[in-house]
């Protein structure tokens, strides 16, 4: 399952890096935020699941927008050196925590159960069903957001902007319009993996800054920039920590998932999908 | 009978940062012409273009209309949906894109008649047919200009900007390029071409406006200015 989560994250990453060229550090703390929404909509607007889901969505979407056209673009255009603007994202990030701190409080919160059946049992195995629920729902996501880039004209039109922003605007493409989406997405997403995960993990404030990392890990093996990589290095990194927690110790489980992104830094710094990541001499 | 203006810029000035790039430059592209804008490297003619199709900050001062419309602050995206499609310098295709997706993207605004564009692009350039799934990073030079050349055309431009389609070709493909841009004109399309290749230009083009240090120091038809003793010395290889 939470291979499902970090996917979710590190397509994030990778939408706004292929769009863009950057590197957002906001995608944990919109994890985060996007759980708190959930609760909230979920547990004390008492709204049905679907409801809730629906509505964290779209106000993640529009987190996402806001970042990009009131905060990303200014920078960008200005002409900030890359370094800054990623400083601005951990800015932002940091912000974002406190903004949640000052709404929600600094408690750890339980999500009321989703299902009121108990384990199920898949073969010899007892399965949360909220586990389920979020692997069957991250996986329509990523479908969806397949689809959705690969078979509309707005997606494609994306792919092209992301590609080469200048050609794009040759062909009567908004290219503003589709990196603003591209947040939007990137941070629905995030909004997403919230939702998915605070029914299982509970919902706090640092809930989102491992995940977010490790999403980052997840892109980086899979190829930065390459959503299908995001997904491949997601369900990798997720398989090494439950491995690890299996037949070594749970203790090592962040460290050995990082030391696989080291290896692959050293060794294949272009990721499984051989993305370009260092600028050609 | 008095031909439509297509397209009018008047004493158009363009500064990148302090350098002067365009000094008040003017020039005009009626219906159904093929104007040639020629002149050496770093004369301002790409300038000039990026400037008509917005994808440059808004010139210092002058103006450029469009059917009779100013379009001098307008984005490029609405400047292209006006009409004025661009054909970059260097072909600019979406390499990780399929053929038949880059064409795709050349109609973006305007999905009437998709398929019968798609298919008078195909009849222009059958080996696109051939490769249309293909990604278009995986073609050969002559063939990326074929696909961004058939792009632009799937919008049914009212203007078509060409920027040095010649530049990195074989000869071979060069003439079957230049071929089609005839062909494109004849059946309705009106043309402003930028181009090093002077002689190949002007020998496609109505009439031709030379370009020198942003500032336009000729105009004529262009059987005029093949036979001008200075454009052939200067801009025709010829002594």
């Amino acid at each position: 399952m939470i291979g499902s989560i970090y996917g979710l994250i590190a397509m994030g990453y990778s939408l706004i890096y292929s769009a863009s060229g950057l590197l957002s550090f906001t995608q944990g703390e919109l994890l985060m935020f996007g759980a708190f929404l959930g609760l909230t909509f979920y547990k004390y607007a008492n709204l049905p699941f679907v409801i809730s889901i629906t509505l964290t969505i779209a106000i993640m979407f529009m987190v996402g927008v806001f970042i990009e056209s009131f905060i990303i673009r200014k920078l960008v255009k200005a002409k900030a050196n890359l370094i800054f603007i990623v400083l601005a994202t951990i800015a932002l990030s940091i912000v974002l925590k406190n903004f949640a701190m000052l709404v929600w409080g600094s408690n750890v919160f339980q999500f009321p159960q989703i299902f009121k059946t108990g384990f199920v049992k898949i073969g010899d195995v007892n399965v949360d069903p909220t586990s389920i629920m979020a692997i069957v729902i991250a996986f329509i996501a990523m479908l969806i957001l397949h689809f959705f880039m690969n078979k509309t004209r707005f997606g494609t039109s994306m792919r092209a902007a992301a590609q080469n922003p200048l050609a794009a605007k040759t062909m009567a493409i908004n290219v503003s319009r589709t990196t603003y989406v591209t947040w939007g997405l990137a941070s629905a997403l995030a909004g997403i993996a919230g939702f998915l995960i605070g029914p299982v993990y509970g919902v706090h404030l640092e809930m989102g800054t491992m995940i977010g990392l490790k999403g980052f890990a997840a892109a980086v093996i899979g190829g930065y920039g390459n959503m299908y990589g995001a997904i491949i290095g997601s369900f990798i990194i997720g398989l090494v920590e439950t491995f690890t927690a299996a037949y070594i110790s749970s203790i090592y489980k962040d460290v050995i998932s990082f030391l696989v992104l080291i290896a692959f830094l050293i060794l294949k710094p272009r990721g499984i999908f051989n993305s370009k990541v260092y600028d050609e001499e | 009978m008095e031909k439509t203006t297509v397209l009018k810029v008047e004493d158009l000035d363009y500064k990148y940062g302090s350098i002067h790039a365009l000094r008040g430059i003017s020039l005009e592209v009626n219906e159904g012409e093929i104007v040639a804008l020629i002149g050496g490297n770093g004369a301002g003619k790409t300038t000039t273009l990026r400037c008509i199709s917005g994808l440059l900050d808004a010139p210092e001062s002058g103006n450029i209309s469009f059917y009779g419309e100013s379009i001098v602050k307008q984005k490029s995206d609405k400047i292209a949906a006006r009409g004025i499609m661009q054909v970059l310098e260097g072909r600019h295709i979406f390499s990780k894109l399929t053929v038949k997706e880059n064409l795709s993207l050349g109609a973006f605004n305007r999905q009437a008649d998709y398929a019968s564009t798609l298919q008078y692009v195909y009849t222009l350039f059958p080996v696109l047919k051939e490769r249309e799934q293909q990604e278009g990073g995986t073609l050969s030079g002559g063939e990326q200009q074929m696909l961004a050349l058939g792009r632009a055309l799937m919008s049914k431009p009212k203007l078509l900007m060409m920027d040095e389609p010649s530049l990195g070709l074989a000869p071979i493909i060069v003439r079957n390029i230049f071929e089609m841009i005839t062909k494109i004109n004849k059946d309705g399309t009106t043309v402003l071409l930028v181009e090093q290749n002077s002689k190949a230009a002007l020998n496609i083009a109505d009439r031709g406006y030379v370009i020198e240090s942003g500032r336009i120091i000729l105009t004529d038809t262009s059987n005029n200015l093949l036979n001008n003793e200075e454009v052939k010395k200067s801009y025709l290889g010829e002594k």
